[in-house]
Parts: C-alpha cells; sequence; structure tokens
C-alpha cells in the first residue's frame, strides 16, 4: 500500500511539474517520462506540453520516443483545429443572411479569437451561443444547407429540449464536427441564474462581424461553469479546462482593469461559487498568480466551513487522473461525487433521480462502453 | 535477449508482476498478465521476440487479466486493460490471447499518429516493399504469410506503417492471426510454419496466429521502400488474374482503407500521392497460393531491375 | 469519424436548396489546393477542410476557368465548353448547376450580387 500511495504521488507530482515548468522536462529520466506520458494521455494534456516545449525550443532535447507520442497528439490536434475552423467558415457562409449574433463558446472561441489557451488543446464540437429567439431560424437554415439533426434517443431529445440549455446537436451530412447551439450558458433548471441577455450585451466581435466571443470575464466564468457543472461520473472534473481558465487568467490579467471587474461580474451573473473554487485551485494547483484583494473579496462567497473542507479534498482528487496502476478508491468517489453535485446544481432533485437512472440504466446495458470498431475496420476477435 | 533466453517461470513472473517488456518493430511494450493459460501460451509463441531491459520507455502498457471484483467468480473471463482502462467488455477467458493480440493492434492503430498508418499487408525483397491495401475478408493476411514463408520477408500483415520523413515503410512483424480455412490452407501450403492453437467461435470465427519467420523478426528494425500497389482479392475457384490498375482508383483505395488517412491531412495526401506515384498498381485475384506467389516472385523479378 | 474523401458525382438524391444564379468568384480556400491529375480525374487535396476531392474533368475544368475575375454562370459555363473541348450548350444545364452548388458548398466558389465587389 506504501509503494502505491507513494507510486501516486509521484504521477501527480510529474504532471503538475511538467504543466508548470515545461522547461524541466529535459532533465527527465525514461521511467519518470513514461508515466508521464501515461497520465497526460489521461488528462488529454500530450498537445499541451508538446506545445509549451516546441515553444521553448526543447522538443529536440526529449527522448525521441517521447518525441514520437507527443507529435501524434499535436498531429490529431491541428487536424481537429483544421475541422473546427471549417466548420466555423461553412456556417458563417450557411448562416450569412440572418442577422442574428453568433457567440463562439469554449475552445471555438479560443481558436477562432486566437487566444492562449488555443495552443496544444484538444477540440471536440463548435459550440455557439444564440438568442432563444432565432434558434427555430437557425436551425431551419442550417437543415437547408446540408446539415442534419443528429438521431438521439428519445428520452435525451425531450430532455434537451424540455430541461436544457441547449438543442440535439446538428452534423453536416458530409463532415464529422457537431455543432452544439446553446441559448444560455445553464440549463433552465440550474440554481444558480443564468440569464443569457448580459452576456449578448458585453460579447467582442470578430473580423467578422456576425461572429462574436465573450468578453473576457464572461469567457473565465462560462469555462469555470463549464468545469464544475459538467462533470463526468468516470473522469471527474476536466484538468484542461483548469487549464483553460489559468491560460486566460495570465492572459487577460495583464489587461488593467480585468481584475478589478471580475468579481462584481461574477456577482452580475451569480456564478460567484464556481469562481470561489476555480481561482482557489488553480493558483493551488497549477500556480496561477491571482492578486490577494481579488481572493480576499471572494471570502464571502465561500461556502460554510465544512463544506469548504470537503470540497478543498475532493476537488483535487476529482481534477488529477491518478495513476494507471494504482488507482484510488477515493478518486473513484470524489468523481462520482462531485458528478452528482454538478448534476444537484444543474437540475431539481425529482429530474436528478430521473435523469441518473436513467443513465444508470444505459450504462448497465453497456451503451457508454461502446466503442466505434467499425471504424477502426480492426477485425475484432 | 529474446523471449526464448527466460525461462517459463521467469516469464510467467515478469507477467504477473511489474510486466514483460517486448519490442514489436518501432513499437515498445510492456504486457501484464495474471492467467496461466496465457503466460504458457505467449512464452510459446513469442520466443524469438527481442526483450527490453528496464531502462526503456514502453510506448503502450496492456494487460489481460481476469476481472476485478464480483464478476470472476461466477464467470471465467478475462479483459483487456491499457493504462488502467478497460475499453471493451470482458472476453471469456480461453479467448485471453487473441483478445490482447488484437488489443495491442487496437494501441498502435488508435494512437501512433506521428506515422501514417496504411491497412495493408507489406512483405519486402532486396528492398523494395509490396503493399496489399484490403478490406477484412480479402485475404491479404493469407499472402503475407504465404510469401514470408517463400522468400520474402513479412513487414505487417495489417499494418502499412509509413514513416512521414521519408516515405520508408516500418516494419512490424506482429504475429498473424489467420481466419477460418485460410489456416488450413497455410498448413497445406506450408507445412513447417509455427502455428499456434486454434480459437473457435471468437466474433471472427476460427483464429489462429502464425508466427513470421525468424528472419523478419530479426530485421524488425529494417525499413523499406514501397514499390508495388497490389489490391489482392481472394475469390473460391477464381483464376489467377493480375491486371495494371489506374492510379485515381489506386489513390482512392488506399486512402479509404487506411486507419488515419483522415487524421494526418496534408501530410497524408502527400505521403499517398508519392506512394501512388512511384509504385506500379495492379489489382489481384487469386483462389491458388501455387499460382499466386509464383507469378508475384516473377513480377518482382522482372521488374526490379 | 466519416472518412474525409469526398467524390463528384452527376446529380443525385442530396441536393440543397436552389439559389439564384448570380456571379460567381474562387474563394481563399480554392487559392490553397493541391492538384494531383491521374487518368481523367483530378484528386484534390483542399488544406483549409481537411477534405480530399475527386473531381471529374468537368468539374476541375470549371475551376480552372474561373480565373481571378468573377464571371456570370453563362459566361464560366462558355468558357468551361471551350476548355472541355464540345460544343456551346453540349454540357447539359442541370449537370453544371450541380456542379456550381457543390463547388459552393465546398466553399470553393461563392456568390456575388455585384461582380465588382470581387477582390
Amino acid at each position: 500500500m506504501a509503494k502505491a500511495a507513494s507510486e501516486r504521488l509521484r504521477a501527480r507530482r510529474l504532471l503538475l511539474d511538467a504543466l508548470k515548468m515545461p522547461e524541466t522536462l529535459t532533465a527527465l529520466s525514461l521511467a519518470d517520462w513514461e508515466l508521464l506520458l501515461r497520465v497526460a494521455r489521461r488528462a488529454r494534456v500530450l498537445g499541451r506540453l508538446e506545445s509549451a516545449l516546441d515553444n521553448a525550443g526543447l522538443l529536440g532535447d526529449i527522448p525521441p520516443r517521447a518525441a514520437a507520442h507527443l507529435r501524434a497528439a499535436r498531429n490529431v490536434i491541428a487536424h481537429r483545429k483544421t475541422l473546427i475552423s471549417w466548420e466555423v467558415n461553412r456556417l458563417f457562409w450557411a448562416l450569412k443572411e440572418i442577422d442574428a449574433p453568433l457567440i463562439l463558446l469554449k475552445g471555438t472561441a479560443y481558436l477562432l479569437a486566437d487566444l492562449p489557451p488555443a495552443q496544444g488543446r484538444i477540440f471536440a464540437d463548435v459550440d455557439l451561443l444564440v438568442p432563444e429567439e432565432r434558434i427555430v431560424e437557425i436551425e431551419e437554415k442550417l437543415v437547408a444547407r446540408g446539415w442534419f439533426k443528429t438521431e438521439i434517443d428519445p428520452y435525451d431529445d425531450r430532455y434537451y429540449r424540455v430541461w436544457m440549455h441547449e438543442i440535439p446537436p446538428l452534423r453536416h451530412r458530409e463532415r464529422g464536427t457537431e455543432i452544439d447551439i446553446h441559448h444560455r450558458l445553464l440549463p433552465k433548471t440550474s440554481h444558480l441564474a443564468s440569464d443569457p441577455a448580459p452576456l449578448f450585451a458585453a460579447a467582442r466581435p470578430l473580423a467578422d462581424r456576425q461572429l462574436r466571443v465573450l468578453a473576457p470575464a464572461d469567457m473565465i466564468l462560462h469555462a469555470l461553469v463549464h468545469l464544475f457543472l459538467e462533470g463526468d461520473p468516470d473522469e471527474g472534473l476536466r484538468l484542461r479546462d483548469l487549464l483553460d481558465v489559468h491560460d486566460l487568467l495570465c492572459h487577460h490579467g495583464q489587461e488593467p482593469g480585468f481584475w478589478a471587474s471580475l468579481v462584481p461580474r461574477a456577482r452580475v451573473l451569480g456564478f460567484q461559487r464556481p469562481l470561489f473554487y476555480g481561482l482557489h485551485h488553480a493558483q493551488g494547483l497549477l500556480g496561477t498568480p491571482v492578486p490577494p484583494d481579488v481572493l480576499h473579496d471572494l471570502e464571502g462567497e465561500a461556502p460554510a466551513w465544512p463544506i469548504r473542507k470537503l470540497m478543498n479534498r475532493l476537488i483535487p482528487l476529482a481534477l488529477l487522473p491518478g495513476h494507471p496502476d494504482h488507482p484510488s478508491r477515493q478518486a473513484t468517489l470524489a468523481r462520482w461525487l462531485i458528478y452528482v453535485r454538478a448534476h444537484w446544481l444543474r437540475m431539481p432533485p425529482g429530474l436528478l433521480i430521473r435523469h441518473l437512472s436513467h443513465k444508470a440504466w444505459l450504462r448497465f446495458r453497456g451503451r457508454r462502453k461502446r466503442v466505434d470498431l467499425a471504424q477502426l475496420d480492426l477485425k475484432q476477435q | 535477449m529474446i523471449v526464448g533466453d527466460l525461462s517459463r517461470r521467469e516469464f510467467g513472473t515478469r507477467l504477473a508482476g511489474d510486466g514483460l517488456r517486448l519490442q514489436f518493430g518501432p513499437f515498445n511494450l510492456c504486457i501484464r498478465s495474471n492467467l496461466d493459460s496465457f503466460a504458457s501460451l505467449a512464452h510459446r509463441l513469442y520466443t524469438p521476440y527481442p526483450l527490453l531491459d528496464e531502462e526503456t520507455l514502453s510506448d503502450f502498457h496492456v494487460e489481460i487479466r481476469s476481472p476485478r471484483g464480483l464478476h470472476r467468480w461466477f464467470r471465467r473471463q478475462a479483459c483487456f486493460g491499457v493504462d488502467g482502462q478497460t475499453p471493451f467488455a470482458p472476453y471469456t477467458v480461453e479467448h485471453a490471447f487473441p483478445a490482447l493480440e488484437w488489443g495491442i493492434n487496437w494501441c498502435v492503430a488508435t494512437r501512433s499518429h506521428h506515422l501514417l498508418m496504411l491497412h495493408s499487408g507489406t512483405v519486402e525483397r532486396n528492398g523494395q516493399a509490396i503493399l496489399f491495401p484490403a478490406s477484412p475478408g480479402d485475404g491479404k493476411s493469407t499472402l503475407c504469410t504465404a510469401l514470408a514463408h517463400s522468400g520474402w520477408r513479412l513487414l505487417s500483415d495489417e499494418f502499412g506503417l509509413v514513416r512521414p520523413e521519408d516515405g520508408m515503410l516500418l516494419p512490424l512483424p506482429r504475429l498473424i492471426p489467420l481466419k477460418n480455412e485460410s489456416i488450413e490452407v497455410i498448413r497445406r501450403f506450408r507445412p513447417e510454419a509455427t502455428i499456434g492453437p486454434s480459437f473457435l467461435d471468437t466474433r471472427k470465427g476460427t483464429v489462429a496466429h502464425v508466427r513470421p519467420p525468424l528472419e523478419s523478426i530479426r530485421r524488425a528494425q529494417e525499413p523499406a521502400r514501397p514499390r508495388w500497389l497490389i489490391f489482392p482479392r481472394w475469390v473460391a475457384g477464381a483464376p489467377f488474374a493480375l491486371e495494371a490498375m489506374p492510379k485515381s482508383q489506386a489513390f482512392l483505395m488506399v486512402a479509404s482503407n487506411a486507419f488515419n488517412y483522415d487524421v494526418l491531412d496534408e501530410t497524408a495526401f502527400r505521403l499517398v500521392s508519392e506512394i501512388v506515384r512511384s509504385c506500379d498498381c495492379y489489382s489481384l485475384v487469386y483462389s491458388d497460393l501455387n499460382e499466386a506467389i509464383p507469378a508475384l516472385d516473377e513480377l518482382c523479378n522482372t521488374m526490379a531491375g | 469519424m466519416p472518412s474525409r474523401l469526398t467524390v463528384q458525382e452527376h446529380p443525385g438524391d442530396q441536393l440543397c436548396e436552389p439559389s439564384p444564379i448570380s456571379y460567381l468568384t474562387k474563394t481563399a480556400a480554392e487559392a490553397g489546393l493541391i492538384w494531383e491529375n491521374w487518368d481523367d480525374l483530378f484528386v484534390v487535396y483542399q488544406p483549409s477542410s481537411a477534405e480530399t476531392h475527386v473531381f471529374n474533368e468537368t468539374t476541375g475544368s470549371i475551376l480552372e476557368c474561373l480565373g481571378e475575375s468573377a464571371l456570370s454562370a453563362d459566361e464560366l459555363k462558355n468558357q468551361t465548353e471551350a476548355a472541355l473541348g464540345v460544343s456551346q450548350s453540349e454540357l447539359d444545364d442541370t449537370d453544371f448547376a450541380f456542379a456550381l452548388q457543390r463547388l459552393e458548398e465546398l466553399g470553393l466558389i461563392e456568390r456575388l450580387d455585384d461582380p465588382s465587389a470581387a477582390q
């Protein structure tokens, strides 16, 4: 057991040191590289390590076998970036006759606005925020131009439309990228307020004026809301989302007036609690520079003492990937508790139980474990 | 050192402990298993493969073991794991060996995007390689096995690994999983071939693993240049036919029979274009290896000069 | 992930909403295309979208004829017929309109209401 505990500590230290001080990677032993690659793959930050080493001109100074893994991650990321940028290009083409603001969210926004988190980050879907009253029109236009509504089971469709903050994803018939269209940042059912009007008012236009991104403080708050309220029971909290927040804070933190506006803005949007946890743990795990008076200002937003102590323990456990050979029961429990908490904040209790039991049933049938083997074209025995 | 240098006992201890470190072509693997039946068969079939010492970096950490928790008490199963994750449903314990072999291929196919991975058998002679891009069931494994036992060097029966820097093909001479009637075909064609036990009722029918000839395994770090693209199709009773194929069609067939043409973007387009430009392209229909092998030998002899 | 190979075929089942023909011009995405020509087909890679297209001679000629300045659809059709060495109006209208629409969908050409707005 002592070995397992020390191995877990080693995995955690390797990952956090690599993220905070990538320049020290050139001194890593092969054994440490081996574990770091496994842990970083699980946290999906291989691409981030690659880009940090590339920027420092150090890719030639690491073991070639490690460099090959990082190269593979870089290639996948480059491909996903192309797909996301192109999907936005085609969306813009399809929707140019519609005079509605299209706010790009999350990875799509970082990429198109050329913000630091876009470097070395994996991109999945295109996320858009549009005014709720324009959704039908936008959906119809996209369907007329070759997109289709992805097939989801009737439970999920109803769940999306009735309770959620987005509609079921759309996909172009020839391309694989999904488009998630949101009309608010959180479900209508959420315990946290989430009136989207102030977001639209503050959004900033990109070169194509119809395309916009959230204002800096809003973007960071959204990243935090996403981090703490969209967990996954297996993966826990996504460390890469906290890294997005870290990058954005380092970037926008340089702008005059940014820090003074952050906490008041969180109060306007009702996101004080996620900001409290986010700043605290970004600073604790990643060394994000946060001015002391901002933390002081947020003290009043902290939960009651026992909850605060518990969350301080659970959040890092749920954020870090753990050791591949020495899984920890504590971490598994932490991930699950954080997931239930996220759902609790998103839905009223009756609905939560219905939703969780439906998901558990799907899981029992093995749906969540399904791997698309046809695409791999390998012959399964 | 090779696997054969380890006693069966030492081999099993490593598998059950920190892991057995093996080299398969460009990849280093760390394999773990607590299944005795798996260890016996692996010790026999992996005999000529090189062992790695502790001071190497393993690319994939895979395991095949009985499931944790209650499951193990009411059903004898084997779970494939990679880096602590179990991406597939458990297999019956009798199929542990093919499950691990398939799982390793899955790791290669889903992770090695620093290389262009064509879905293709590959053999070499005199530094020049034939690529056999094909879908499952077109008989590329059978053809590669037969050629590998007829003076050609096996690079792989499954992967055409193209190194982007220079377009060279990297060998990955793993065990060849033959299916159904091809097992008997190879036993008749080369009775001396080393073939493992037949696994019945797997998801692909009966499977048995052929060990590539020693020469192919010993030269696993020697790349080869693509020279021919041949698209094989095994058709029962069909007369042998080798016909030139238009390059545009060859391009489409290579690109659509690839594991990651879709991922490597422009690099993939340029590499596949270069392969198609520099290779002679043929379609091949065969039913009899005794016809096909001499014809491919002759193609190589007349065109190589 | 679906295959990123698209093959240009004759008019089929999947036409999108038609839009009125106006003036046509190439896009920035078209300028980045990488062409290979084998047999009577063009295998074309589009770096902006990571797609590989297979164009027949007609589609290839349309893009070749659409030079730096914008053309009306009629002008483009005449020039394409000349480049292919077929007589005027031998190119089927439906085929031609389909090719234009596909090229627009792929982001390789765009329509302009005012040809002077090109560049």
